[in-house]
């Protein structure tokens, strides 16, 4: 399994060329080597994280100007990250923290479980290092027994990226209102919206209210915070992801394989870079006044398609793109299981994040996929066993075989 | 015959002093105007709206403005106490009164609006008129190609102002919506002129400010948008939509699009720069039919889906909108302007149907060519 060395090198530098790499001729060529960065001057890269990540090639977006200044002290704030062991929000924490510290502020994360757990050798927390030697405090144990688990230290921001409802961000809350925390952050989910024909979800649409993160923010709300807010995210992308999202299309395409979309694939979905999370968490802890008893949608400010996303993967990877579109109750096959994303459109904006905190997003899709691509490939996945069974109910219910050409230009 | 005899029938500026008007007021139709008819006509404002004119009353032309947009935009800059003249070819009266306007503001409206008569495609005269007058702002809101723009600069080297009426059209497809006013445009759109218009009003150097609307709704919309649904609803026909129907588009209502048209006038954020204008949500296929049905007080309606490849309908529209994502992002005039929407989707649907359709107005005759084309192959499908 490839070093911790080798991912941060695709999350970390500033307007970095792309690594030499010989052409991947997909699924046939050999890997090509990779530039290392070693890891004493990991630091120092990581704090010159403040130039924008990314070229815009066809977008004339303005470049801002840098964020991650490192603060005086009397803006240092002790931050608390109680970090779920697994899944799609992993790596939220691990990026604020990293975001964090380069702003001079001090952070702890509280990962949910014990330290040698084998969900620890999974990204993001095989990268912690990076947090410790950025100075940060890395801990392990039970939200319930929080302040049994901090052991006396104090903070002023607590964000919780944990609980999916009452019973796991409870204690936490209880905890955080009773040391006198001036900040409670909360990851909740765009998933809690109710479906509509209007789009997109925008902030105070009604939810569903017998979901979990609404009875959260409720009670969070309800705690009288001197500041507290709720980000609801959707998808994201980005070195050290726990969960694949771009990478069920790039095994797919690699392998010169058919990529099979329910529906129509124009379904809209949204596909942040988690860097996108993270400054908008770290906005709202730099204004805490402005960001008081908020909703935030925490995505990015453009939508996708399913046929959008799996052109843009296909042109990051510079492979051709076959997909096939199918019913899945025709084929027999659970939705959720056999595509990484809701069978639904399912979008919404940062109009919030936007108005409020003065936040601008820097997810270039065209842009990080390729970025992604370079990893995913230097890693070695483009060779990796893969199992391919739903896909292969899914092909044999329309009866396609890999021969039939139904590519779709590039 | 007075030429004044004239105007009073063309619908032009009638006043209770017209007694007053010196004869060479007959030279509005056309020919160069004496500016002193201008000064006197501010003059002759009523006190009331005295009170109202701000400083920076302006002396406004508008191209275009007696048919849908104009219309309202007109209303409210006269509201604001602006000089306003539509220029047009008079084949549509030059005002008309609003359903739900008053006897009364609608005569107060039309005391005040001047009429400039002429064809813009005749550069000549559009440009000689135009010299003549003067005009402070203008508002092109049916310009179409950049030399149409051309005879206007050129004869106003002291304008103020240039508020064009683009399209969001002149976007480049994109695989990441919603467009916003930096993205791409396409050269090689149906909507072209409006993007050579703007190149052209920045090459001129004129303080320029470009309003770019995605599909515009409301009462008198003389495009088929709304209309289209209203007549299957009230036929109680099924309405067939193509493809899988979840494609998304945007509607923005004609009365903030004329108030944003208001935002941007003499505003220093507005100038050289591009707005997108419409609702502040965007809308599916499916979900437009359906709000359309529940602004107006119908039952929800069948949809039929269809797949339009397999039909050839000549040069008949079988949809009104256009088969794909299209929808623009309003963040910018939200926040640079300070305009906001003040119409939802069905609220804005309930005011078109309520001031229009549901009266038993409309532009075009309901058509049912090819939904017929489309239930009869569905049959057929069926019997098989």
């Amino acid at each position: 399994m490839a070093t911790s060395t080798s991912f941060s090198t695709f999350s970390l530098l500033p307007q970095r060329k792309s690594p030499r790499l010989s052409t991947v001729i997909c699924s046939l060529s050999p890997l090509p080597s990779v530039s290392h960065i070693s890891q004493s001057s990991l630091s120092s890269q990581f704090l010159s994280i403040s130039q924008p990540l990314n070229i815009y090639s066809f977008s004339k977006r303005p470049q801002f100007s840098s964020k991650f200044i490192v603060k005086a002290s009397a803006d240092k704030k002790k931050v608390l990250i109680v970090n779920t062991n697994s899944g799609g929000h992993a790596v939220i924490g691990f990026y604020f923290a990293k975001e964090l510290l380069a702003s001079g502020h001090e952070v702890t994360v509280l990962t949910v479980g014990e330290e040698a757990s084998s969900k620890m050798k999974k990204p993001p927390f095989t990268r912690f290092s990076e947090l410790v030697s950025a100075g940060g405090k890395t801990i392990w144990g039970e939200p319930s027994e929080v302040e049994k688990v901090v052991d006396g230290a104090t903070f002023d921001v607590v964000l919780d990226n944990n609980g999916k409802d009452l019973d796991a961000v409870k204690p936490v809350a209880d905890w955080a209102k009773s040391a006198s925390i001036s900040q409670f952050l909360f990851i909740s989910s765009a998933g809690i919206y109710k479906t509509s024909d209007e789009i997109p979800h925008v902030e105070g649409d009604p939810v569903k209210e017998d979901a979990g993160h609404v009875a959260v923010e409720k009670y969070i709300s309800s705690l009288s915070f001197p500041s507290w807010a709720a980000f609801r995210p959707q998808y994201m992308i980005g070195s050290g992801n726990n969960k694949d999202c771009e990478e069920w299309f790039f095994d797919r395409i690699v392998r010169n394989r058919h990529v099979p979309i329910p529906g129509s694939g124009m379904q809209l979905t949204s596909i942040s870079h988690v860097r996108d999370l993270s400054s908008m968490l770290t906005l709202a802890v730099e204004k805490p006044k402005a960001a008081c008893c908020k909703i935030f949608n925490c995505v990015c400010d453009r939508a996708v398609t399913f046929n959008g996303l799996a052109k843009l993967c296909a042109q990051a990877a510079g492979c051709e793109l076959k997909i096939v579109y199918y019913d899945p109750k025709e084929a027999g096959v659970d939705a959720k299981k056999a595509f990484p994303f809701r069978n639904m459109h399912f979008y919404a904006e940062p109009r919030a994040a936007k108005e409020s905190l003065g936040w601008t997003s820097t997810t270039n899709l065209p842009e990080d996929l390729k970025e992604r691509f370079a990893e995913y490939v230097s890693i070695g996945r483009d060779k990796k066993e893969i199992s391919f069974e739903l896909d292969d109910k899914i092909l044999d219910s329309l009866k396609v075989s890999s021969s039939v050409p139904a590519s779709i230009s590039v | 015959m007075a030429k004044y005899g004239v105007m009073q029938q063309s619908h032009t500026w009638v006043s209770p002093r017209s007694s007053l008007l010196p004869s060479s007021v007959s030279d509005f139709h056309g020919s160069s105007l004496n500016i002193s008819i201008q000064s006197w006509r501010r003059k002759c404002q009523p006190k009331e709206t005295a009170i109202r004119v701000m400083a920076s009353s302006k002396n406004i032309l508008v191209m275009g403005g007696t048919r849908f947009i104009g219309v309202f935009l007109s209303r409210l800059l006269v509201n604001e106490g602006h000089q306003v003249t539509l220029f047009t070819r008079g084949k549509t009266p030059i005002t008309q009164q609003l359903p739900g306007e008053s006897d009364q503001d609608y005569a107060d409206f039309k005391s005040k609006v001047l009429h400039l008569k002429g064809d813009r495609q005749d550069f000549e005269f559009v440009k000689t008129s135009l010299a003549a007058k003067g005009f402070d702002v203008v508002y092109d809101i049916n310009g179409r190609e950049a030399v149409e723009v051309e005879p206007i600069i050129d004869a106003l080297p002291n304008l103020q102002q240039y508020i064009y009426c683009s399209s969001a059209g002149v976007y480049l497809k994109t695989e990441t919506p919603p467009h916003f006013e930096v993205d791409a445009v396409d050269p090689k759109s149906r909507h072209k002129g409006k993007l050579e218009t703007e190149s052209l009003l920045v090459s001129r150097g004129v303080n320029w400010t470009s309003i770019r609307p995605v599909y515009i709704y409301g009462p008198l919309n003389y495009n088929p948008v709304e209309e289209w649904f209203f007549h299957r609803l009230k036929a109680g026909r099924p309405i067939p939509i193509p493809g899988s129907g979840i494609q998304i588009t945007q509607l923005g209502h004609v009365k903030d699009l004329a108030k944003a048209f208001i935002k941007v006038l003499d505003n220093p954020k507005a100038s050289k720069q591009v707005f997108n204008i419409s609702g502040s949500k965007y809308v599916t296929f499916d979900g437009l039919a359906k709000a359309c049905a529940k602004a107006a007080g119908f039952p929800e309606p069948e949809l039929i889906h269809y797949n339009a490849k397999e039909f050839d309908f000549g040069k008949k529209k079988a949809f009104p909108f256009r088969d794909q994502h299209f929808f623009a992002s309003i963040e910018k005039a939200q926040r640079e302007l300070g305009w906001v929407p003040e119409f939802d989707l069905v609220q804005g649907l309930a005011d078109s149907y309520n001031l229009d359709f549901g009266r038993g107005t409309f532009r075009k005759a309901a058509d049912f060519t090819t939904d017929d084309m489309i239930l009869e192959k569905k049959k057929k499908l069926v019997l098989i």
